[in-house]
């Protein structure tokens, strides 16, 4: 119910605003869903490159930890800070902000919040990389050797950014949870013990959180590597390829999340 | 093994000169910037094109991103707003969350994303293929004639930009509350209006302001020191997001203990 | 070899609009013309990388402008390309040379081996197998690139741009190993370039592209003797005339 209005509050506006933008938006969808069914008749019909994958898992997941873990210390601190300050001031009492904090964490923030950055530095570096084989035409060249863009380059990174992303997203989220517990304990003083309480994570919390961090994962690589096959031009092109693939995963996230949300809301809740 | 312990410290500090190089680097340029800060040496059409392009350009982008924040935002609350029967509040919770944190930090991400990197994209574009050499064998300084326009840009549309972004964030919290909690907008309003204080806007607009010379530092300063043709711009674009994404989550971290 | 029939293509604008030529087995045809005349796409239609508008394309008997996926991979394996950006890939020499091998043919790591180490001696760069393409110089790149498009001995090989940015001495050794290649594989050659002097020292027939028309199609001579006003001023380098 909530998607129908704000999605057709979304529609109207665009409308209105600019028509040719609205169906640019749908030609695009419809060519983003194209190329997924095609990465994934490739996953499992494709010809499998020796050492691709594990090279992308590297690139993707053990280059992007450390920037990934560092970004969401800063993330779960705040986020703890800011909502200790806001309870703060409707009830003095703070033994609820870890079961609550765990709760929104396992659910979202770990995911979600989390992916924003992931498809910062995973999605540019796919378009980068992609979208400069497109200009120096080494993309025709592997078309000549019959290998197709899709099986040789996109595969091997849709599979690295969904395990990878999700790994990723799973640590980075643990460390947040740390921090959060950090700020909670030296800022207001909150019992570590009093703060480690899971008595408001579900199993279907854990599963929307999970269900988020693959689905994130899967958008990233498709939407960037469809960017990065479709720069056209010189280096201008792939500075734009970039920014585009940088724009359009975030915003991908954020429509994902919210349908994910919604839905599990109304199905789950 | 062996290699393995010997590449480690070296990658480490590898690292540590690279970060060291591009920490100096964007500071070089920020003192470069402030020397020629003043509004005679200023290309008034190089800032109204970027003004126009980074500014005006990105609201469509940037009103998509806020309203679906702020239905996100009620709807993870949903059940605890139920649980706790405190549908008063959830308008200034919406609020006070979007005005504060959310809103500053979503729109400097997507921001970043969309000027910070195409700003690098053109600059690196122009390095690799010699126009900015060339702005110089005409005697023009590519500072004050390229990036001062830029960086003043990018600030001032941040701020802008954000406020944009809260207002429409809060009505697609108000929008989804009503829909999906049965909270009226009335009801919502009253309970931000009450408990809001202008520190709160105050301290997001602070906020977005830092997140902006995050931006417009590390966008400019890796465009400028793109090298090696069509790959190295995809590589500086790379580079400066993460960079400017890193900046703003440790500017907002920062600020958000001593805004208190 | 090649025979194409009245092809057309559009972007944002026609580029080629009704252009048939044909390519007799065994010779080495140069395509030339001024920039944005449509060489590069046709060339590109011709390795069915771009599909045209209209009209028809065969490579050896077969239209490729109908054929599935599958069938142009199959129709591929006839033909080697010379990238004008070189395409190397972010690999060693040796595997960027075996590359084609590898994907289109069914050889043992052995045979495959030796006959990357017989491409890297016929182009001069034995010992170069281990090197990654960043480390070379342009005209030693290229050279990589002509090992790559004829180790699998394709009985037509296309060449776009060859010596663009070389200095000549390095220019006359391309096209001195394009010629002894075309002679020893009996290949059929198809050479863009825009170094027209340099280019119709080695070609058998030449045809010329202009705002997206063949304006010339013939033997090298008759290029050189050729009384159409563009083909004369094009080939002889003139500054007067209509182009």
């Amino acid at each position: 119910m909530a998607t129908a209005t704000t999605a057709e509050e979304h529609a109207d506006d665009l409308d209105i605003v600019a028509p040719s933008a609205l169906r640019a938006a749908i030609l695009d969808l419809r060519d983003l869903w194209g190329m997924f069914l095609r990465t994934l008749y490739y996953v499992f019909r494709g010809r499998r490159e020796p050492g691709a994958i594990a090279e992308q898992m590297h690139a993707i997941g053990n280059r992007s930890l450390p920037f990934m873990c560092v970004t969401m210390a800063f993330i779960g601190a705040i986020i703890c800070f800011q909502s200790a300050l806001q309870s703060q001031r409707l009830i003095p009492d703070l033994t609820m902000l870890g079961a609550t904090y765990t709760q929104l964490l396992v659910r979202d923030i770990a995911a979600s919040v989390g992916a924003m950055p992931f498809a910062t530095r995973v999605g540019a570096g796919i378009a980068a990389e992609i979208g400069s084989m497109v200009v120096t035409e080494q993309v025709d060249a592997l078309r000549m050797c019959a290998a197709d863009p899709v099986d040789y380059l996109v595969v091997p990174r849709f599979i690295a950014s969904v395990v990878m992303g999700t790994v990723v997203l799973l640590i980075s989220g643990f460390v947040a949870y740390l921090s959060g517990m950090l700020v909670a304990n030296v800022v207001f003083d909150v019992n570590v013990h009093t703060f480690i309480n899971f008595s408001m994570v579900g199993l279907a919390d854990l599963a929307v959180g999970l269900f988020k961090c693959v689905t994130y994962g899967a958008a990233i690589a498709i939407v960037s590597a469809h960017r990065g096959l479709t720069t056209f031009g010189g280096s201008e092109g792939v500075g734009w390829a970039t920014t585009q693939a940088v724009v359009g995963s975030c915003f991908a996230i954020i429509v994902l999340n919210l349908v994910i949300s919604s839905v599990a809301y109304i199905v789950l809740f | 093994m062996t290699t393995q312990a010997r590449s480690l410290p070296h990658r480490i500090g590898a690292t540590v000169l690279s970060v060291a190089e591009q920490l100096g680097g964007t500071s070089i340029l920020a003192t470069q910037i402030l020397a020629r800060l003043s509004p005679r040496s200023l290309d008034r059409h190089e800032l109204f094109r970027n003004l126009n392009k980074m500014g005006v350009r990105s609201v469509p982008m940037i009103a998509a991103t806020a309203a679906f924040t702020g239905a996100i935002m009620v709807i993870q609350a949903a059940p605890l707003v139920e649980q706790f029967n405190a549908t008063g509040f959830i308008g200034w919770g919406a609020t006070f969350t979007t005005v504060r944190e959310l809103g500053p930090l979503l729109i400097a991400l997507m921001f970043n994303g969309r000027v910070g990197a195409n700003n690098t994209a053109e600059l690196g574009t122009m390095v690799v293929t010699d126009q900015v050499d060339a702005l110089r064998a005409l005697a023009i300084d590519p500072i004050s004639y390229l990036i001062v326009p830029r960086v003043i840009s990018i600030i001032s549309m941040m701020v802008l930009l954000t406020v944009i972004g809260d207002l429409i964030a809060i009505l697609g919290a108000m929008g989804t509350g009503w829909a999906l909690l049965g909270v009226h907008p009335r009801v919502f309003i009253q309970s931000s209006v009450e408990m809001l204080t202008v520190w709160d806007f105050a301290v997001g607009l602070i906020k977005s302001g830092l997140f902006g010379i995050m931006i417009a530092m590390s966008s400019c300063y890796f465009g400028l020191a793109t090298r090696g043709g069509a790959p190295g711009v995809g590589r500086a674009v790379n580079a400066s997001v993460v960079a400017s994404a890193a900046g703003v989550f440790i500017a907002d971290y920062l600020s958000t203990f001593i805004l208190d | 070899m090649i025979e194409v029939v009245d092809v057309r293509k559009r972007f944002a604008r026609p580029v080629l609009s009704g252009v048939s030529l044909r390519v007799p087995k065994g010779c080495i045809y140069a395509l030339i013309g001024p920039g944005a005349a449509g060489k590069s796409v046709l060339f590109k239609i011709l390795a069915g990388l771009i599909a045209p508008d209209r009209g028809e394309v065969l490579i050896d008997g077969d239209e490729i402008t109908t054929m599935t996926p599958l069938e142009l991979a199959e129709a591929r394996r006839k033909i080697g390309m010379l990238f004008q950006n070189y395409a190397l890939f972010e690999m060693s020499v040796a595997d960027n040379i075996a590359f084609p091998l590898r994907r289109l043919f069914d050889l043992s790591e052995e045979e495959i081996s030796e006959r990357v180490e017989e491409r890297l001696a016929r182009v001069a760069l034995s010992g170069y197998g281990h090197r990654f393409p960043q480390g070379l110089s342009g005209g030693q790149k290229k050279r990589v690139g002509v090992a790559r498009a004829t180790i699998a001995r394709p009985p037509l090989v296309l060449y776009d741009e060859p010596t663009a940015g070389l200095d000549p001495v390095t220019s006359q050794k391309i096209y001195d190993l394009i010629q002894d290649e075309q002679q020893k594989n009996k290949s059929t050659c198809v050479v863009i370039s825009s170094d027209v002097t340099g280019v119709l020292t080695i070609a058998d027939r030449v045809g010329m592209l202009h705002r997206g028309k063949l304006i010339f199609d013939g033997a090298t001579r008759e290029a050189q003797e050729s009384d159409i006003p563009e083909v004369r001023q094009f080939v002889h380098g003139l500054t007067e005339g209509p182009l």
